[in-house]
């Protein structure tokens, strides 16, 4: 009796440890949603989402930084993309065994660096370096999106090789038993059957994109209007809510949280694309 | 041929089917364009397997070229930092970095561990399972600055602990639970499913199999995510800034104490350098050192799960 009933403490006390991650989710919309009540409210969806932002004469719009975040993830992926996807496909079908070890090392070395470290690099490296080239601030669309693809590489290099390793090793011996080259395999064989997998791998990506905040704010600006080219400050929606929520009040503070909102449902959209897409993948029939 | 239609990848593969058969000169032409394709396509995978590794040796080596003889200076480690003058080290920022991730994986890993027990021995395939599934997917995805200001709002207002190493702690363990749980599932899935069934068969109850069989073999996976862990904690600083702080005089004691971790404090020189005439000294010599060791953590993650296998003696 006493050794049945530890057994349903123990699963009880295991589950409620588990559930922490539902209940933590749930307390994270309910206060995001919370706390930017007054804006909406006060301010109106209208002002909210509009393009200028300028809290002294009661504008709260956050357009520009919504923009920015765009911008920047989409700077970020178009870099990062086809160098993460080359590295993937050396690991997985081009490199020589023994250099294989060198490489993949170096991309869980880089996945490890720290946001706030490669921020520092930007502002101290990369920012002057676009300044002298261009002759303009430096800090911008450009240098963010070239920050943001060193940070998405290990992440897209590392789930778009998995789903590269899961391609049954038959496909490609059957075309190359047909005659193909090894470029042709990989193009019309190996990609096709991994392509929901590169997918997943992307839109992750684009999360971690998404959310970066340190290392994009020493690069981005900071100036509150749209840029005029690409190496004009600007902010993005994360940047601009660590610069200002330690110095707000009242609606400005409340703006702040509802740009926390929109990134939380940028957040879970993407979530549930990688779900669908994961999905779709089991469909096909040969994973698992 | 059904599981070939299910493949979805075979209508693409098949040849086509031509007319008239080319003339072998034909022939040998389309085919030394493939081979001239096949040569060009490696050639480019080199070389952007190559940038990627530059771009490594480049991130590591501006970063330590700028900071390592400053982060290797004994009194800049465990020095007093400075506002007004030059000379100041980083001792309250080192700790309060180490204090901060002792704390958060005090949290993080019972209840990690805990929940992914519960996910692979106990909760099936059942609602609970898909709910939490979503829950750990969600979480892992919200950007930390969000993840900031929620721990601003609850556990520094709400709850009113301040700025303090707990509210960070509390804040870091909702951020680094997805990840920690994930770890551990595999290494407790990991397991041989025979191992379970000869602790079951020989009248041992769920509870005891996890307990004598699961957990000490699945150890050195676990041992591994809880380092890996601490590496993300030590450099996190979005989700820390509003929850810990960004700058101290002393060396934090209490839980309930500010604190500022290295990783804000590098944010605080860039923005508030102004105040330390060698901000850009301090700040290089921070960064350096946080590097290095979040790199030596992400090494001991590697040699801790085996000498973790070599002590308890198990195999999987």
């Amino acid at each position: 009796m006493t050794s049945i009933s530890r057994e349903w403490l123990v699963r009880k006390t295991l589950m409620v440890t588990a559930m922490v991650v539902v209940v933590g989710l749930a307390l994270v919309v309910f206060f995001m949603v919370k706390e930017s009540l007054p804006a909406f409210r006060k301010a109106g969806p209208a002002n909210l989402f509009s393009a200028t932002w300028n809290p002294r004469e009661g504008r709260y719009g956050m357009l520009v930084f919504l923009v920015g975040t765009l911008t920047t993830t989409a700077g970020g992926l178009l870099l990062g993309t086809p160098l993460a996807l080359s590295l993937a496909l050396f690991l997985t079908q081009v490199a020589p065994r023994r250099s294989r070890g060198l490489f993949s090392r170096a991309v869980e070395v880089l996945a490890g660096v720290p946001s706030i470290v490669l921020g520092w690099l930007g502002f101290t490296m990369l920012v002057p370096w676009i300044r002298s080239v261009t002759g303009s601030s430096g800090s911008g669309i450009l240098a963010a999106s070239i920050i943001l693809a060193v940070m998405v590489v290990p992440t897209i290099t590392a789930i778009s090789r998995d789903a590269l390793e899961a391609v049954p090793s038959s496909y490609a011996q059957a075309s190359l038993a047909l005659g193909a080259t090894r470029w042709q395999t990989i193009f019309r064989v190996i990609l096709p059957a991994a392509r929901h997998g590169i997918l997943a791998a992307v839109i992750l990506g684009m999360g971690r994109a998404v959310g970066e905040t340190m290392a994009v704010a020493m690069v981005i600006g900071p100036a509150s209007v749209f840029p005029t080219s690409l190496t004009s400050p600007t902010h993005t929606l994360t940047t601009k809510i660590l610069m200002e929520m330690g110095e707000s009040t009242g609606v400005q503070r409340s703006s702040l949280f509802a740009m926390g909102l929109v990134l939380l449902f940028l957040a879970m959209a993407l979530v549930v694309l990688v779900r669908r897409v994961s999905k779709a993948r089991r469909y096909e029939g040969w994973v698992e | 041929m059904a599981t070939r239609e299910k493949v979805g990848v075979s209508t693409e593969v098949r040849p086509k089917l031509r007319e008239e058969t080319p003339s072998p000169k034909e022939r040998g032409k389309r085919r030394s364009g493939q081979f001239l394709a096949d040569r060009a396509a490696t050639v480019v995978i080199w070389a952007f397997a190559l940038l990627a590794l530059a771009l490594v040796a480049l991130v590591l080596g501006v970063i330590l070229w700028n900071g390592l003889s400053t982060a290797l200076t004994p009194s800049f480690v465990f020095g007093k930092p400075q506002a007004m003058r030059e000379g100041g080290g980083i001792w309250p920022m080192v700790v309060s970095s180490f204090y901060l991730a002792a704390l958060t994986l005090l949290l993080v890993i019972p209840l990690g561990v805990g929940a992914a027990i519960y996910m692979s021995e106990f909760a099936g395939e059942g609602r609970v399972a898909r709910l939490v599934r979503f829950g750990a997917d969600s979480l892992s995805a919200v950007p930390s600055v969000v993840f900031g200001i929620f721990g601003m709002v609850v556990f520094v207002i709400y709850l009113g602990l301040g700025y303090s190493l707990l509210a960070g702690a509390l804040t870091l363990t909702l951020l680094n639970l997805p990840t920690v749980m994930r770890s551990a599932e595999e290494a407790v899935k990991s397991v041989p499913k025979s191992y379970r069934e000869a602790a079951l068969a020989m009248g041992c109850t769920r509870w005891e199999t996890v307990k004598k069989v699961v957990l000490p073999v699945a150890m050195p996976g676990i041992t591994t995510g809880a380092i890996l862990s601490a590496g993300r904690i030590v450099g996190e600083s979005a989700a820390v800034i509003y929850t810990v702080g960004l700058f101290v005089r002393k060396v934090p004691w209490s839980p309930f104490q500010p604190a500022a971790p290295m990783a804000a404090n590098i944010w605080h020189m860039y923005t508030e350098g102004a105040l330390v005439p060698d901000w850009f000294r301090v700040a290089s010599g921070e960064a350096a050192f946080l590097l290095i060791v979040v790199l030596v953590l992400n090494l001991l993650a590697r040699l801790a799960a085996s000498v973790v296998r070599r002590k308890t003696g198990y195999r999987t």
